[in-house]
């Protein structure tokens, strides 16, 4: 059996692998922003990378000295935890930078109440599925190749077939596909519970 | 940075302990200038298939009076969790030597059990 610290799809050493984007990628994104004011949306389907690219972008900022926010929505807690209060969004400053995960959990009225609050902030960023809340700064897509290219970060390996019926299976989504071979690589395994003998 | 270099060592290699023995190890450390902070944080982590969670559970901080030096720590280990793996979480202890600035780390991992041994779910008793 490959047991969880083992498995090579473990969640720490897939979250090691960031988004693939250059310097030249990073440079356009940036110019981007800066057009819209410090406004813009990271839109992609699930498991297209956007939450892990929203990361690597609060790194960015933070190295740049921005104060970053990053605050994290999804279908359990579709809303803003309580600390982002009043308080909060009346501290912000242009030096504030606020990061949005999962804006489309936020009904239309809910979101414009949280922009209005965020205009101080000098970014507001966010990840949704569809185009439409703020600016496009970057469509977040996937394919067969990448997902080949992920595993290989790995240290594993798919074939061409392989990964594209991996790929067309979970519709795109990488987190699923990574998911499922996790499984696989987990399931030579026997539903029994085992202590070590006590007096070993 | 060069010349950075941390250690730690339990004293006799021993990767296994039971629940309420003493946890002594060997600090090392080596650094351009004096640490601000130099601290030992024993804690609990898991790994497998989803979110990770981590517990810190006692933090020992060394005084560090110059770049290099050694020191020990000792911790008494709790009674729970217990080390364990199964094919979806793993969970995991360490200790782990942190100096700042500059976060600079170094881990010891073992294994946390009342046989001194990692559990292993899905392993027909023996």
């Amino acid at each position: 059996m490959v047991s969880a610290r083992d498995n090579p799809y473990s969640s720490d050493r897939v979250l090691r692998v960031r988004y693939r984007f250059h310097a030249d990628d990073w440079a356009r994104l940036i110019a981007t922003l800066t057009r819209h004011h410090g406004r813009g949306a990271l839109v992609g389907e699930k498991g297209s990378g956007k939450t892990t690219l929203l990361e690597d972008l609060a790194i960015r900022l933070r190295q740049e000295g921005r104060q970053v926010t990053l605050i994290r929505l999804s279908a359990e807690f579709p809303r803003p935890p309580g600390a982002y209060n009043r308080a909060f969004f009346a501290s912000l400053t242009p030096r504030d930078a606020v990061l949005l995960d999962g804006a489309e959990q936020l009904r239309l009225l809910t979101w414009l109440r949280f922009r209005w609050r965020a205009r101080r902030a000098g970014f507001l960023v966010v990840t949704t599925h569809r185009a439409g809340r703020l600016p496009l700064l970057h469509r977040c897509t996937t394919s067969p190749a990448l997902l080949c290219n992920l595993v290989s970060s790995l240290g594993q390996s798919l074939t061409t077939e392989e990964s594209v019926a991996l790929y067309q299976r979970h519709r795109g989504n990488l987190r699923e596909a990574l998911r499922e071979l996790y499984d696989q690589q987990a399931k030579n395994n026997t539903p029994l519970l085992s202590f070590p003998a006590l007096n070993a | 940075m060069k010349n950075c270099e941390l250690g730690l060592f339990s004293g006799n290699d021993r990767t296994a302990y039971k629940p309420g023995e003493t946890l002594v190890l060997s600090v090392l450390w080596a650094l351009p200038v004096k640490p601000a902070s130099l601290e030992v944080r024993l804690f609990w982590f898991t790994r497998g298939k989803g979110t990770e969670d981590v517990e810190v559970v006692a933090t020992e901080t060394i005084a560090a009076n110059a770049p290099a030096g050694e020191a020990s720590v000792q911790f008494a280990l709790p009674a729970a969790p217990y080390s364990f793996s199964g094919k979806l979480i793993s969970l995991l202890w360490a200790a782990e030597l942190v100096a700042e600035p500059g976060a600079r780390s170094t881990r010891f991992e073992f294994a946390l059990s009342p046989t001194g041994a990692e559990i292993v779910l899905g392993k027909p008793n023996q």
